[in-house]
């Protein structure tokens, strides 16, 4: 049985990141549970995210941050100091009785850091960080070098994240069911009908990370031409709408009755129950990628710039990710080759870009063209073995 | 009982001075007639000071935008009596804590304004300040509380001299009693007139205790210059043009490393709008001292909008183009001279005889210089021309020194002190003097400030700088030959006049006095960010009063240096000191975070 107090000992896992980072962290979560199952576990993230890893029963709690009002306490210092510093002191009470016996801090900024002090038990604080902070060191390092150097990695962010917290990855995607109750009436018609069901995420997060709206209606028009019963969701956040309309006034009229426009109308929960009414989820967005595979829908990612399918491409098996063979803005989409995939499960490379399918096994996630599997589960299992010894000298034994 | 009457009886309560006044008044200064609403409303000299239509809904829209503005535990002192609907709208919308001030320049106008109509329960909560503008601003000084002066226009502008004093007044005796320390980052030009007026305004900046981060572009002339060699015009604009905005990127990169109080620009500083606006959006507050004539040098229309504050050298219709370009606040600001540079030399014989004559002039060579300067050859007295850009002047050849180089500082220094007379003729582009001849030119400061006598072309705002004892001028220049030849013979006379003068600049105008004047009205106009820290509520004694008994606070405040002014970068600052996070106590790890989070804030990625 897990402790109920909090008095009994809990652990405590910090995730400041955005989207994809929080669903990313849910095989650590997953892996903490089997390891620990004695223990509490609890998950802090930004507050509007909350809702990822609560639908998902991964964890016991999950701790809201609001980043903003620490931005508005930051700013009314200079006049009202010791207001500040007391709603502050309120803020993290409000979080809890914060004593964990252990922090796993994932991001590794100061933020992230100091939080781990406020919330780790005060008597085992100063003995205990440097034990914790020896033990995340080399996964730490390891993230800053793939970070920096973009080498030839081959172990997956989340399981990364896993080794951080000192546990091997489970093998499995999390899996989470949302609530189906709360979708916008004018949307619930989605994923009802029959037929082929495409959610497209539209944006980016940064501007060199998005797909250009024309080569997305480009895209629309193939599939729908090629499946009459296909139907299109595109997705994206508030700031997204106008993508979203770009998008749609690039489609001839007689296809819009086919594209049904989410952008910036769906809170998170929402935006998971529709995404668990379609089959596909298409993107270059790699948070939204993430939200699809974890409600149990297949991905394909067109990855460019920075994303590397290696590192953040989705987790779990049967996914797939075009990835560019540049960092620049692509010059040309691999749209009729992606869209014979989702439709006919025929694999074609395109020009500039390869093609990777998703597979699982002791080691997390890994990616394969084709070409070279073992090879690659080689320098998965050496890489644990050099920052993990212990973790799989006790998993072998 | 009359209106009047009832609402002198209740003025009376608080002013009795005051209500004796109005009731001896004569009044009749505004003319009352009835808005469309029915309420009354009110002409002075013909115009509309209130609303022909709803005197209180237009009160309770002024009011509306003001009252956000105003803090708890701020006096806000409202210039412009009219009938008083603006006062009375403000009143209600401002919180108790808020104090509420009334300037009466005329209790001739007060008494009107008390016979239309009848003030309530909100005359207790007014103060009505009446007296000589000095005398209120005085008060409101010793009250010790933080000041917003806001103007109620179309009813001000009938005292506006009353309310350029209190103004000034006010402002002079809050740069008196400043103890606060600002940052202050100091965009200065890439090169001419104003980059040596960025050394003076940094080292006043200095001198009354501030820190300034002087972001030097002229470090880039260099560059910039090569571009000036291009034969293609428009490829040389271009290029200067992506300089000057890559200049302006980098200034604003260099704000992002640490964000100032202030951010202070001198005239061509390379900032442009777009940069300008970003830092708004990012709260940064920024100022410009536009030291330039503003009717030879027309950038500052587009760029109006772009900084919060204004500081100009001309006044009147000057003033009025800025705002109607979109000028936020826009303020009188003379030029000054700085008496660490601009002084006394004691010369050798022969520095005299190189440096010296009868009579100089510095400068360049404008047309209007050009044209008038050859009536000053062939006099029994002396006269050499210093500076560039004097080609093509061959009936001046003779007197154009050192072939018409520039000449640096230490030069122009030494020329002042060894000539007897110094002409300073303010530039134009036309043939003669100045038609519109307002402001007064560095050169006269300097000089007076050198302690060298000079005669200057007459200027409408001379006689505030300096009286006729400390200054002579001319309004022709057919009379400069006779004057110099008068003067060249009056050695006691000239010594008693440019000593009057040097003591005039050291008592009022060096760039100490003018940045006092700067920050005093940007800190009157920002009560609780600038003028709070002029007031000294930063520095650490009175963070100490002010936290009272929370002792974790006390405990961190009195870890910092006594006699400092503390943010909370420097509370962090000292925390991080200490060691490990893992050492720091609970409060500690707290202003961390939150030292985290105010990093971000003017993050300017």
């Amino acid at each position: 049985m897990r402790p109920e107090s909090n008095r009994e000992p809990r652990h405590l896992v910090i995730q400041l990141a955005r989207l994809g980072d929080v669903v990313q962290t849910l095989p650590a979560l997953d892996a903490l549970r089997q390891a620990h199952p004695h223990r509490g576990l609890d998950l802090l993230c930004a507050a509007p995210l909350r809702a990822v890893a609560a639908d998902s029963g991964l964890c016991d709690r999950v701790l809201p941050w609001d980043g903003s009002r620490w931005h508005a306490w930051a700013t009314g210092w200079a006049d009202h100091a010791g207001d500040m510093l007391r709603e502050a002191e309120e803020c993290i009470a409000s979080l809890g009785a914060l004593s964990y016996e252990r922090v796993y801090t994932l991001n590794q900024h100061a933020r992230s850091r100091l939080l781990a002090q406020l919330c780790a038990d005060p008597i085992r604080r100063m003995a205990d960080t440097e034990t914790w902070e020896e033990q995340m060191r080399p996964w730490a390092q390891y993230l800053r070098q793939v970070a920096r150097e973009r080498g030839r990695n081959r172990i997956h962010l989340a399981d990364a994240w896993c080794g951080m917290c000192g546990v091997r990855p489970q093998g499995r995607a999390p899996l989470c069911d949302p609530s189906a109750g709360n979708i916008p009436q004018d949307l619930a018609a989605i994923g009802e009908r029959e037929g082929l069901w495409v959610a497209l995420a539209v944006g980016a997060g940064e501007t060199d990370r998005c797909v250009p709206t024309g080569m997305w209606s480009r895209w629309i028009q193939t599939f729908l031409s090629q499946r009459d019963d296909g139907h299109v969701v595109l997705i994206g956040s508030g700031q997204e709408r106008e993508a979203g309309q770009a998008v749609l006034e690039g489609l001839p009229s007689l296809l819009q009755g086919h594209v049904w426009d989410c952008t910036g109308r769906t809170t998170l929960t929402q935006l998971m129950a529709v995404l668990r009414r379609c089959h596909w989820i298409v993107g270059a967005d790699t948070g939204p990628l993430h939200v699809g595979t974890l409600v149990g829908v297949r991905a394909l990612g067109f990855y460019f710039s920075r994303a590397r399918v290696h590192e953040t491409g989705p987790y779990g098996t049967g996914h797939w990710v075009y990835q560019s063979a540049t960092t620049q803005q692509p010059n040309s989409w691999p749209v009729a080759e992606s869209i014979a995939l989702i439709c006919d499960d025929r694999q074609s490379r395109s020009d500039d870009w390869t093609l990777w399918r998703s597979h699982m096994d002791e080691w997390g996630v890994w990616f394969d063209d084709g070409s070279a599997s073992q090879a690659s589960e080689a320098t998965r299992a050496a890489m644990w073995q050099s920052l993990s010894p212990e973790l799989c000298r006790s998993t072998a034994a | 009982m009359s209106t009047l009457h009832d609402n002198i009886t209740r003025l009376a309560a608080r002013h009795p001075d005051l209500a004796g006044s109005v009731t001896n008044a004569a009044g009749g200064v505004l003319t009352i007639e009835p808005a469309r609403s029915g309420a009354p409303s009110a002409r002075r000299a013909g115009r509309w000071i209130h609303s022909a239509y709803d005197p209180l809904r237009e009160a309770q829209t002024w009011a509306a935008a003001h009252a956000s503005a105003c803090r708890p535990g701020e006096t806000v002192v409202v210039a412009g009596v009219g009938l008083l609907y603006h006062v009375e709208a403000l009143r209600r919308a401002l919180s108790p804590e808020i104090e509420l001030a009334v300037l009466v320049p005329d209790v001739d106008e007060l008494q009107d304004a008390l016979t239309a109509r009848p003030i309530v329960d909100w005359c207790a909560q007014v103060h009505w300040l009446s007296g000589t503008a000095e005398d209120i601003a005085e008060q409101l000084r010793r009250s010790g509380r933080p000041l917003r002066c806001l103007s109620y226009v179309p009813a001000a502008s009938a005292n506006a001299e009353f309310h350029r004093v209190f103004e000034e007044a006010l402002r002079r005796s809050l740069a008196r009693q400043s103890g606060g320390q600002l940052t202050i980052a100091l965009v200065g030009p890439i090169y001419g007139g104003s980059l040596p007026i960025a050394r003076y305004v940094k080292r006043a900046l200095e001198t009354l205790g501030h820190t300034v981060q002087w972001i030097d572009h002229s470090v880039h002339a260099a560059s910039y210059d090569v571009m000036s060699s291009l034969k293609d015009g428009r490829n040389r604009q271009v290029m200067q043009g992506r300089m000057a905005n890559l200049l302006s990127q980098w200034t604003l990169a260099s704000l992002a490393e640490s964000p100032p109080d202030l951010v202070l620009s001198l005239a061509q500083a390379p900032l442009t709008l777009p940069m300008l606006e970003h830092l708004r959006k990012k709260k940064f507050l920024t100022a410009m001292w536009f030291v330039e004539n503003y009717r030879h040098l027309t950038y500052w229309q587009q760029m109006a909008p772009g900084y919060e504050h204004w500081f100009v050298i001309q006044k009147d219709a000057c003033l009025e183009a800025f705002r109607q370009a979109g000028a936020r606040h826009v303020n009188y600001l003379p030029m000054a001279a700085d008496p660490e540079v601009h002084r006394p030399l004691s010369l050798s014989e022969d520095e005299r005889r190189l440096f010296g004559a009868d009579l100089s002039f510095v400068g360049a060579g404008y047309a209007n210089r050009r044209r008038l300067f050859p009536a000053l050859l062939r006099h029994p007295w002396s006269f050499k021309l210093w500076g560039n850009e004097w080609e093509g002047a061959e009936d001046l050849r003779s007197v154009i020194q050192l072939n018409g180089a520039r000449i640096d500082t230490a030069t122009c220094m030494k020329v002042f002190n060894a000539t007897t007379i110094n002409l300073n003729l303010h530039s134009t582009t036309g043939e003669g003097l100045d038609p519109q001849a307002d402001f007064v030119n560095p050169r006269t400061f300097e000089l007076a400030a050198c302690g060298a006598f000079q005669l200057v072309d007459h200027r409408s705002y001379l006689s505030e700088c300096f009286t006729e004892r400390e200054i002579l001028s001319f309004r022709d220049f057919g009379d400069v030959p006779a004057t110099v030849s008068q003067w060249l013979g009056d050695r006691a006379a000239r010594q008693a006049m440019a000593h009057a003068a040097r003591e005039r600049v050291l008592a009022g105008h060096t760039y100490v006095h003018r940045m006092q004047d700067l920050l005093g009205q940007i800190g009157l106009s920002q009560p609780d960010r600038v003028g709070a820290i002029l007031r000294g509520e930063r520095q650490q004694e009175v963070l100490l009063t002010r936290c009272g008994d929370d002792q974790p606070l006390q405990a961190l405040l009195k870890d910092c240096p006594s006699g400092q002014r503390i943010e909370l970068k420097d509370v962090a600052a000292r925390i991080r000191s200490k060691g490990p996070i893992s050492a720091l106590r609970r409060e500690e790890l707290m202003v961390l975070m939150l030292d985290e989070y105010r990093s971000e804030t003017r993050d300017l990625a």
